[in-house]
């Protein structure tokens, strides 16, 4: 009698799900280790962090106001997946949608309502517009997307540091813009509209994608683009198209960000959302829906390293501890498609 | 004529950042690794080297102990990625997460503190007093030497002109050829991807060590990821690694010079220049060089684990 | 790291055979006397075989790859490995060669147990294989190649040393190879030379050849088993894998023959016919029948034609041309073969037919319409179905579920396609009918479709592209990787649509396949056709000659 590991050709989402689950508990236990030997007590941080961002109110509304640009990152990834893109730049994308919003809601005399419209608007295009270069290299010269959308990623961070600490930087703080006067309007608390549009949003796409004929081929061209081909499908035309959307969610994430939750636009609006966007998509493995539920998830994590700050924690930490989960689940997600079987010798 | 010996020498200087890292994922690329680790690596060396001088007040030590801390993040990288064969592209980001997040959280405390010690630059008789570029080639710091000389021409040796160089090259071009003709696909992978790790960390002392001298939170500022691309238009070549560094040490130089005379750009403008020219540079040679695509063409089994003992 | 040895693996090394070492063939001469004296087949008794290989098993996920076979190789013999496509014969030279290890059994090579633990082991043991699939480094020269993973490659060495030193062992074994020149430029053929060389100069004693000839002319597979006969005389064996019956009866002295897994018999060559063969093979018994008879209700073929190509040329991957300006018409209810050499143009040609491939010059004619310039869609609209040669590849998401794989062709069109909408309801259906009609069992229409074995994956494309076929069927390759009883059924399915009134275009590198099935055949050499011939009375050593690149004499004249 003896036991044989061996590799399937595929894995089930059950087990997938379960190994995701266990890299994040691991993480967590090891994080929960490391805090213990800095001298931390990890269940009373645990207990602290769960009473005050799950069973307090207000802390829910700290929650939900991560979760928002979180989901919508995480949206924005998950889609460029579904063309077989990765597009590492959602946080670049979600720096010019801000931008492109504040710079609306600055200059542009307008009524409240047009502006809130003209500043959606601006921060789906400067989303595209922030992937398209890359999109382009991807789909003409088989550019990889990976360090092309990355990149653009410091430009934006600079220009974005660079107007609101010069040229459109507030006497008063000079380190931000002035505030910008049309606002989302509130939906529970501090949680702004833009939570159901994004919940929204991510569902109609993924109905879009399975009851559409153009999601049908968008999900051909992502998984075999040889396959799509050979059927007739436009690849790089979906390619094109998707990268674009998914820029444009990212954007859009950045422009709800000024007009719902900051107001102004500052040097580092993005908070790693972008990369933390990343770590939503691949829990969410590849599902729109599924990344609400993880979008919801890593909100938690982010919320509990801004709780934690008050006990000298930073948010470093959480970017490290975030880092830990990623590569668990990697090493899970492989792990996932092996099975240990009983010989019958 | 002191703004050219000013330029070169800054050129080299900074350049070295990206150089050494970009040799040291050469490395990784050549037997079939991606590793998009670099940033966290270089995050993790600058702060280990910052920490070790402190210590030990040797800029020496706190190289090496920056090359073994990149040797054992790289050696988690290799388990997951060789062994385990777990997604390239995903362990690479979380290593870069992991590195940043843990070099900054480590760090709080030495943050804004000068390195106690560094390597200084080291004047050669003779050659040191050759007009313009006198200054720049022969009164460096040691390890520009060993960034553009030892190691360039050391593994193009290697790589080109030795058994095992070709048995490592044909890990990353074909891995099942490799593994029938007894090449042990694994071991040769872990290996190159922790030494190309190490050198990762390596480049991140180096610039709190004798680059910039200082550890702060944003220290690294996309220079793992400029190097990873570099790797890309070097057409996976340690000397041309070498040489794509140094080019890009002269656009750095260029924004320090734009800065100290004042031109009319905004520094923010200037500080664009390395990611905008490096975008310029991966997309560029695929266009304009066609037929130079196959001498440079990437491994063929790059990104692609390797398994024996499944159909 | 995913594998484990089942049950000890009982060791007999260091035991030697008491007569060993008294027909050491080292000694070439003494070797040659013995040669003479007895038939290669039959050495003197109690030499011990040179392998011998002991109650080998080997189990993949789901699948017995090998189970308690028992072979024994006599030095100086051509053995040969007969046996169907997923029989096992791989798997167990792979075990041979030490890149799988037997989850049971012994290996026994020249009276000593070994076990190897990765191929230098078994290659320091003597063992030397030929790939079907070449295990060569595309970027690497033929000196780089040959010299790649070999303790005499010098430690420090240079292109010019490797190649002056390829260029003397290719004196050494009288094989002509490029010794600078890049593999990726060699024709398969030159490449299959680049193997045998870089197995012979590691002293193999034993030669595992793996379907040698499936990618040879006629003429390049005789001169092959010359080379074959010369290796053995000298006391030396190779292992012949094939499952074409008639080369190995000409080849070999003896015959192993798998199936399923176990080793079914091993026989004298001498003792066998083709017929008996083919029985053990399959397990019962098979008649390749000429299919070219038409059913009572079968349409008639027409006058038209119902495809006309003119002057058509197209670029392969790589950039350079690899089609010449091939004219050729196809009428309605006609299979036209297309023979020759894998590797001559036959993938880049399917695609340019059906629209996937664009043509650089020329014109596809279909039913009276210009087809220039369009894309797959459009020539799958206009009636032409295409199963692709590398289906897995090209004709398949092999990560997705079997219902979008199967509606690849018709998602499209209603009742799938309501206007922009997708109709799940509709596909699952479809899906339903087109594994029906194929005769594939399928508990789970959401499971990925990789998951399905290689023949019935093969039927569901085969099936659903007959469905749109309605005009043409381009077919490359649709036997390959199948066993015996599913190539009967995949090449009734083109009959079946031939008699339903559809040109088919069947490309293939199985000669015998080709006679049975086309009206005419068309021979494709280095992109160009060599001729058309009329399929009766046909000369199989003409179209040989045509393979291998001679034009035929009536060049031209063909319909």
């Amino acid at each position: 009698m003896a036991f044989r590991v061996q590799r399937l050709p595929s894995s089930t989402p059950m087990i997938a799900f379960a190994a995701r689950v266990i890299a994040v508990v691991l993480a967590l236990l090891v994080t929960a280790l490391i805090l213990a030997v800095s001298g931390h007590d990890p269940v009373d941080l645990a207990g602290q962090v769960f009473s005050s961002s799950l069973l307090d109110s207000f802390g829910l509304q700290d929650l939900g106001v991560i979760f928002i640009p979180l989901m919508l990152t995480g949206l924005s990834v998950a889609v460029a997946q579904q063309i077989g893109a990765w597009n590492i730049g959602a946080e670049g994308q979600f720096y010019a949608g801000a931008f492109a919003a504040t710079a609306i809601g600055l200059f542009v005399p307008a009524p409240e309502w047009l502006g809130l419209i003209l500043m959606v608007i601006g921060g789906f295009a400067a989303g595209a517009i922030w992937i398209l270069v890359p999109t382009l290299a991807k789909a003409y010269a088989d550019v990889s997307e990976l360090i092309s959308t990355l990149l653009l990623n410091f430009v934006a961070a600079l220009m974005v540091y660079y107007v609101a600490t010069g040229p459109w930087h507030d006497r008063m703080t000079n380190s931000a813009t002035p505030k910008v006067k049309a606002e989302i309007p509130e939906f529970w608390g501090a949680i702004h509209w833009g939570f159901p549009i994004a919940i929204l949003f991510a569902i109609v796409l993924a109905l879009v994608l399975s009851n559409t004929k153009w999601g049908y081929e968008v999900r051909l061209s992502g998984s075999n683009p040889s396959a799509a081909k050979y059927a007739g499908i436009p690849v790089r035309r979906h390619l094109i198209t998707v990268m674009l959307l998914s820029g444009a969610i990212a954007g859009f994430a950045g422009m709800l960000e000024v007009a719902g939750t900051v107001h102004r636009l500052q040097g580092g609006i993005s908070n790693n959302y972008g990369y933390i966007g990343i770590m939503v998509a691949v829990l969410a493995r590849g599902s729109l829906v599924g990344v609400i539920f993880a979008g919801a998830f890593m909100a938690f994590i982010q919320n509990s390293g801004i709780i934690l700050q008050t006990e000298g924690l930073t948010t470093s930490a959480v970017l490290a501890m975030t880092g830990l989960i990623l590569f668990l689940t990697a090493i899970g997600e492989e792990l996932s498609y092996y099975r240990i079987t009983r010989d019958k010798v | 004529m002191d703004l050219i010996t000013g330029l070169l020498t800054t050129a080299f200087l900074a350049g070295g950042v990206l150089a050494l890292a970009a040799i040291g994922e050469v490395l990784a690329e050549r037997v079939g690794v991606v590793n998009l680790g670099v940033e966290g690596l270089m995050a993790m060396g600058a702060l280990t080297g910052i920490a070790a001088v402190t210590a030990t007040h040797s800029p020496v030590l706190g190289f090496l102990a920056a090359l073994a801390v990149g040797a054992i993040f790289g050696a988690v990288f290799a388990f997951a990625t060789v062994m385990v064969k777990a997604n390239q592209v995903l362990c690479g980001l979380a290593l870069t997460l992991m590195g940043t997040g843990l070099a900054q959280t480590i760090g709080r405390s030495y943050s804004g503190m000068p390195a106690v010690a560094t390597f200084e630059p080291i004047a050669i008789p003779l050659l040191s007093g050759i007009p313009i570029i006198g200054k720049a080639f022969f009164s460096q710091n040691i390890l520009i030497y060993l960034i553009y000389l030892i190691l360039p021409i050391g593994l193009s040796y290697l790589m080109f002109f030795t058994r095992h160089g070709m048995n490592m090259r044909a890990v990353g071009e074909n891995p099942a050829a490799a593994d029938a003709a007894g090449i042990s696909v694994n071991k040769i992978r872990f290996m190159y991807v922790t030494a190309g790790a190490a050198l990762a960390g390596g480049a991140g002392a180096y610039l709190t060590l004798a680059f910039v001298p200082s550890w702060s939170d944003g220290v690294i500022a996309g220079r793992g990821w400029i190097a990873v691309a570099l790797v890309i238009f070097a057409g996976y070549r340690p000397g041309m690694a070498a040489l794509s560094g140094l080019l890009f040490g002269l656009i750095t130089a260029l924004g320090f010079v734009g800065q100290a005379r004042g031109w009319p750009i905004a520094p923010a403008f200037l500080s664009m220049l390395p990611y905008l020219g490096t975008l310029g540079f991966i997309i560029v040679p695929v266009i304009a060089w066609q037929k130079m695509r196959r001498a440079m063409a990437a491994p063929a089994a790059l990104g692609e684990p390797y398994y024996r003992n499944v159909r | 790291m995913n594998q484990h040895l089942v049950g000890a693996v009982s060791s007999r090394a260091g035991q030697p055979s008491e007569v060993a070492s008294a027909h050491s063939n080292e000694s070439p001469s003494g070797q040659q006397r013995m040669q003479d004296e007895i038939p290669a087949a039959a050495p003197s008794p109690g030499t011990p075989p040179r392998v011998y290989l002991k109650g080998i098993s080997k189990y993949f996920p789901g699948v017995i790859a090998n189970e308690n076979v028992d072979i024994e190789v006599l030095p100086g013999e051509i053995h040969a490995l007969l046996g169907e496509n997923g029989a096992g014969k791989s798997t167990l030279m792979n075990i041979l060669t030490g890149i799988y290890q037997p989850d049971a059994g012994e290996i026994i090579i020249d009276g000593y147990a070994k076990q190897f633990a990765s191929p230098v082991q078994a290659i320091a043991a003597g063992i030397g294989m030929v790939h079907q699939h070449f295990k060569l480094v595309q970027a690497f020269t033929v000196a780089e190649n040959i010299h790649l993973g070999w303790e005499e490659t010098p430690k420090r060495t240079s292109a010019a040393v490797l190649e002056a030193r390829t260029a003397e062992l290719a004196k050494t074994f009288n094989l002509q190879v490029k010794p600078g020149a890049r593999v990726s430029d060699l024709s398969t053929g030159e490449q299959q030379r680049v193997e045998i060389l870089r197995v012979l100069s590691r002293n193999a004693k034993i030669l595992i050849l793996d379907e040698p000839t499936a990618v040879l002319t006629p003429a390049e597979a005789r001169e092959l088993f010359r080379a074959l006969r010369d290796f053995v005389s000298h006391g030396n064996s190779v292992i012949f894998i094939s499952h074409k019956l008639d080369e190995v009866l000409e080849i070999s002295d003896r015959i192993s023959i798998l199936r399923q897994g176990r080793k079914i018999a091993t026989e004298k060559a001498a003792d066998c016919d083709p017929r008996m063969l083919a029985k053990l093979m399959v397990g019962r018994d098979i008649v390749l029948d000429d299919m070219r008879g038409r059913a009572a209700n079968a349409k008639p073929m027409s006058t038209e034609p119902v495809l006309k190509v003119t002057g058509l040329s197209a670029l392969g991957d790589n950039g350079l041309p690899a089609l010449h300006g091939l004219d050729f018409s196809l009428r309605a209810g006609e299979i036209l073969g297309i023979a020759g050499v894998a590797g001559n143009g036959q993938r880049e040609l399917s695609q340019v037919l059906t629209g996937v491939r664009p043509a650089s010059t020329g014109e596809i004619v279909l039913a009276g319409k210009a087809m220039t310039g369009l894309k797959a869609g459009e020539f799958a609209a206009a009636g032409m179905g295409h199963i692709p040669e590398d289906r897995l590849h090209s004709g398949l998401a092999p990560a997705m579920s079997i219902t979008i794989n199967a509606v690849m062709r018709e998602y499209g069109r209603p009742p799938v396609a309501k206007g922009g909408f997708f109709s799940r309801e509709a596909a699952g259906k479809l899906a339903r009918e087109i594994a029906g009609a194929a005769d594939v069992a399928i508990p789970d229409f959401a499971m990925p479709i990789r998951n399905l074995s290689g023949g019935n994956q093969q039927r569901l494309v085969a099936r659903r592209e007959m469905r749109i076929a309605e005009r043409i069927l381009v077919a490359a390759y649709p036997s390959r990787g199948l066993d015996v009883g599913a190539i009967n059924t995949m090449l009734r399915y083109i009959v079946e649509l031939r008699d339903a009134g559809a040109g088919v275009i069947l490309i293939s590198e199985e000669l015998e396949e080709l006679l049975n099935l086309s009206d005419r055949i068309a021979v494709l050499y280095e992109g160009r056709i060599m001729g058309i011939l009329d399929n009766d009375n046909l000369d199989i050593d003409e179209i040989g000659l045509m393979m291998g690149g001679r034009a035929h004499i009536g060049a031209g004249e063909a319909a």
